[in-house]
Formats: structure tokens, C-alpha cells, sequence
């Protein structure tokens, strides 16, 4: 699951539990995989430490780039 | 002498002035010319000049909230077009135009160029709403199509660490001014079509109409146009959009605009992640306490308090039926039994040999009529009978003479002649 579709299952259990049609079962189930989720993003996001740029040269190959000061 | 009809010059510069004021001709007029004596002004910014041609000439006036607005730095020789209003300095007593908008000859020439091609390209659809895309909300590759020094690169890239270092971020360098420029955006933009982006920045910092122009060629129009890849523009301007601006899919105000609108910000998405968290914490823990809430009601109820409630509700229930069988048996009981002693009680039981006796006077009378009908019984008596081969005869006119007749008598059989027969007795 990307990034994106992790935060879009996040907001669909919240939807999911908000709308009251889930007994307990299904809802601690749906709890367990929101606690999930949700730390995987927030690692996710921890964990990107720098952007990565890259840059096209001539011959067509990229290399990384950073501006200059 | 009467002094009443002379005015002061003042008096009279003020009509003139008003003249000018009140005329629509003079509130709004367009003129071109050469700036000659151009002079700004410190600290106050204005700027005083001379427009001129070879045959004439007027004073002009920029005050500095139109002159900080200008494109470029006004200097002696350069052919302007200027809008502006006349009016009369009172002071000197010189009418001179108050520019509002000036631009140089090239600009002039420009602009002219600008407009038609925009006409143009949105007569083609090029501007068309229904054909943006739209820009993803969480890219992982964003394409930059723009210099790869200066303030345009800097500010996007420091952008888009700040808020969404999850990203990749191409660089496809080329040249953002000059008159070679727009082949190189073309190029690029392009290029960056062979990747896999979600989303491209094309622009350039701040500049003048001339230095911007590249994002004004119908090359670079048709490149965004055709591009696969969602485009934001970034063309650091303040008054007029580009070209590029109508055409591509956002149009951002600077290049840090336009990385913003490229990304979501990461701090945005920790605190919707809490929110969601939160959201669901209280959600469970809702649940789990309408579900305590249920067991308690339950664990209180009557029932689970007395258990055996429950046992004697059915010892009850057994021990009514159970009466109300025995009663239903009994009533049964009773209603046959009273039948019986109808019956025994009846005098056919009381007195059976009634019914032999009763029998028996029948049979006795049966025998008795049975004996009388007897015919032999007759025969005894002196009767006969009489037969014609073997039928039984009972009337004269059924016999003939010389007929042999049969004539049974109580003891025998006599074969008989008739001989003569008469009717009547």
C-alpha cells in the first residue's frame, strides 16, 4: 500500500466506525488496523530524512543535485 | 478705475486648470514619444521628465505609485507609450501629462504581440478549463522545468523539503531568458514527459516583460498543452499572467507558490493522522462503554439476580397445567361415568329376559302363521290343487275339454280327463 492509499484507509476506518454500522468485533479489528496505519505513516514520515533532488544532465543520465548558495 | 474685472493669475491659472479637469479628453490620453531630463526624485520616488518628438514636446510627471509599478528603469532616449491625464501645475503655470502607465517602444510592441497570440491560442481551446488535469494531492515524483541557478530552483526546492520530503524531485535545467530560451523549455518539458512524474513545475523567477517573454511563445504554449504530465506555472510576475499561466493545468504567482501547490504539507498530515486517531480512539472507546453499559443493565436484571426465579416461574406453569389436565380427565371421568349409570340403571339391563321373552312370542306367532299358510295344511282339509303340465290352475277358463289335468291331493297325484266344463258354479 502506498503512502497515499495508507492515509486514505486511515480516513475510510474513521468514516467506517463514525457511520455506527460495525458491531465490536469488526470495530476492534478495524482499531487494530488504524494503530497500524497510522504508525506506519508517522514512521514513514520520521523517517525521510532529506529530499531527494536529482537533476537531467546532457547525456541524459540524472545525478543528484543540490542548488548552489 | 475699476479693478473688479482683472483677475489674479492665480485665479485665472485655476479656471484653466479647471478646463482641463472637467474634460474627458484630457482625464484619459495616449501618447508616445522619447523621454528626454528624466529625473527620480529622493526620497520621494517621483519621477519628472520631458516627452518629446522632433516637433514638440510636454512636461510629464510619475508620481511614485505609478513609477513603482514600472517594468523597467526609464532613461533619457527611450521611445514610451504613456497613459496618462493633463492637467495644470498651478505654481508654473505649465500643463503637463501626470503618467499613470508607461511602457518602453519594445514593451509596447510586445504586449501588442502578447494579446494577439492569447486570442489566438484561447480561440484554439488551449485555455480551456475541461482540459486541466488535475494536480495529485500526494505526488512521489515532482519534474522542475526551470534554471538550475538562481532564487526560481532555491525557493522550490526548499519548499518542497519543508513540506513533503517524502517526494523525489527531478531537475530538467534550461534557460529561462533570452531569445533561444523557449526552445530549451520546450525541450525539457518534453524530456520530462519521458518520466514517470506526477506532476511538472515550469517558470522562472521575477523579471521584466522581456526577460519573462519565453513563457509567451506559442512553442512553449503548445508544449504544456500537450504534456501528459499535470503542469503547474511559475512565472514570478505580479500584473499580467503569461501564456504559459492560461495554459497550464494551476497556475502558481511565484515559484514557492507553485511548491506549495505541488505538495501537501507534512504537518497537515501528522495532525489529520492524530485527528484520525483520536477519532477512533473515542469511537472504541464509546463502543466499549455502551457495551459495560449493556452487560451492567444485564448483570441488574431480576432474573440473573434470582436465578431461581426463573425455576419457579416454570414449577408454576408445570403444576397449572398439570391441574388443568387432571381437571379436564376428572370432568371426562365423571360425564362417562354418569353414562354408565344411565345405562345400568335402564330397564332393558334391569330386566334382560324381557328381551328373550319378547323374542320368543315373536317366533311362537311366526310358527303359528307359518302353519296356516301351509297349503298341505289345506290339502289335509279336502282342498286340491290343480295343474296343466305343470302350472298351476286357477280359473275354469284356462282349461279345455279333453285336456289332461294333474290333481294333487294331500296323499297323492291323480291323472284326470276333462270332460266337460262349466262356468258359474
Amino acid at each position: 500500500m502506498s503512502f497515499e492509499e495508507k492515509l486514505e484507509a486511515l480516513e475510510k476506518i474513521v468514516k467506517d466506525l463514525e457511520s455506527g454500522d460495525v458491531n465490536l468485533d469488526d470495530a476492534i479489528k478495524k482499531y487494530s488496523e488504524a494503530m497500524k496505519l497510522a504508525k506506519e505513516c508517522n514512521d514513514k514520515i520520521k523517517n525521510a530524512e532529506k529530499l531527494v533532488s536529482k537533476v537531467l544532465k546532457e547525456n541524459d543520465t540524472l545525478e543528484d543535485f543540490k542548488v548552489e548558495e | 478705475m475699476n479693478n473688479d474685472k482683472y483677475l489674479t493669475v492665480l485665479e485665472l491659472t485655476k479656471i484653466i486648470k479647471m478646463k482641463f479637469d472637467n474634460s474627458t479628453f484630457f482625464n484619459k490620453v495616449y501618447i508616445k514619444g522619447e523621454i528626454s531630463n528624466f529625473k527620480r526624485q529622493f526620497p520621494s520616488n517621483h519621477c519628472y521628465f520631458t516627452i518629446k518628438d522632433s516637433n514638440s514636446r510636454i512636461s510629464a510627471i510619475m508620481f511614485n505609485f505609478n513609477s513603482s509599478k514600472l517594468g523597467f528603469e526609464p532613461k533619457d532616449g527611450d521611445n514610451v507609450f504613456v497613459t496618462g491625464k493633463i492637467s495644470v501645475y498651478e505654481a508654473t503655470g505649465n500643463y503637463q501629462i501626470y503618467v499613470e502607465e508607461m511602457n518602453t517602444d519594445g514593451e509596447g510592441e510586445l504586449y501588442k504581440k502578447y494579446l494577439e497570440l492569447k486570442k489566438e491560442l484561447e480561440k484554439e481551446g488551449l485555455f480551456e478549463l475541461s482540459n486541466k488535469k488535475e494536480i495529485p494531492k500526494f505526488p512521489k515524483k515532482i519534474g522542475i522545468v526551470t534554471a538550475s541557478t538562481g532564487a526560481a530552483i532555491k525557493d522550490i526546492l526548499n519548499t518542497i523539503e519543508r513540506r513533503y520530503k517524502l517526494c523525489e524531485t527531478i531537475l530538467f535545467p534550461c534557460l529561462v531568458q533570452g531569445k533561444d530560451a523557449y526552445k530549451d523549455i520546450v525541450k525539457q518539458i518534453k524530456k520530462a514527459n519521458e518520466y514517470d512524474l506526477d506532476v511538472l513545475i515550469v517558470g522562472r523567477g521575477g523579471g521584466s516583460i522581456e526577460d519573462l517573454w519565453p513563457f509567451n511563445e506559442k512553442e512553449v504554449a503548445y508544449a504544456i498543452y500537450n504534456s501528459k504530465i499535470p503542469i503547474i506555472s511559475a512565472v514570478g510576475h505580479q500584473i499580467d499572467f503569461t501564456i504559459a499561466d492560461f495554459v497550464a493545468d494551476l497556475r502558481a504567482a511565484t515559484p514557492t507558490a507553485a511548491a506549495e501547490l505541488a505538495t501537501p504539507n507534512i504537518e497537515d498530515i501528522l495532525l489529520s493522522i492524530d485527528n484520525n486517531i483520536n477519532n477512533i480512539n473515542k469511537n472504541i472507546s464509546n463502543k466499549i462503554l455502551n457495551i459495560k453499559n449493556i452487560l451492567k443493565s444485564i448483570n441488574e436484571s431480576y432474573i440473573l439476580k434470582n436465578p431461581l426465579k426463573v425455576y419457579e416461574i416454570k414449577k408454576e406453569k408445570v403444576n397449572s397445567i398439570t391441574k388443568d389436565i387432571i381437571n379436564y380427565i376428572s370432568s371426562i371421568i365423571i360425564s362417562k361415568k354418569n353414562d354408565v349409570l344411565l345405562l345400568s340403571n335402564s330397564y332393558i339391563l334391569k330386566n334382560p329376559n324381557i328381551i328373550y321373552e319378547k323374542k320368543y312370542d315373536k317366533l311362537l306367532n311366526l310358527i303359528n302363521k307359518t302353519e296356516i299358510l301351509n297349503p298341505l295344511n289345506s290339502l289335509k282339509r279336502g282342498y286340491s290343487i290343480l295343474k296343466i303340465n305343470n302350472k298351476s290352475i286357477n280359473t275354469v277358463k284356462k282349461i279345455k275339454e279333453k285336456d289332461i289335468i294333474d290333481i294333487t291331493l294331500h296323499d297323492g297325484i291323480v291323472n284326470a280327463n276333462v270332460i266337460n266344463i262349466k262356468e258359474d258354479l
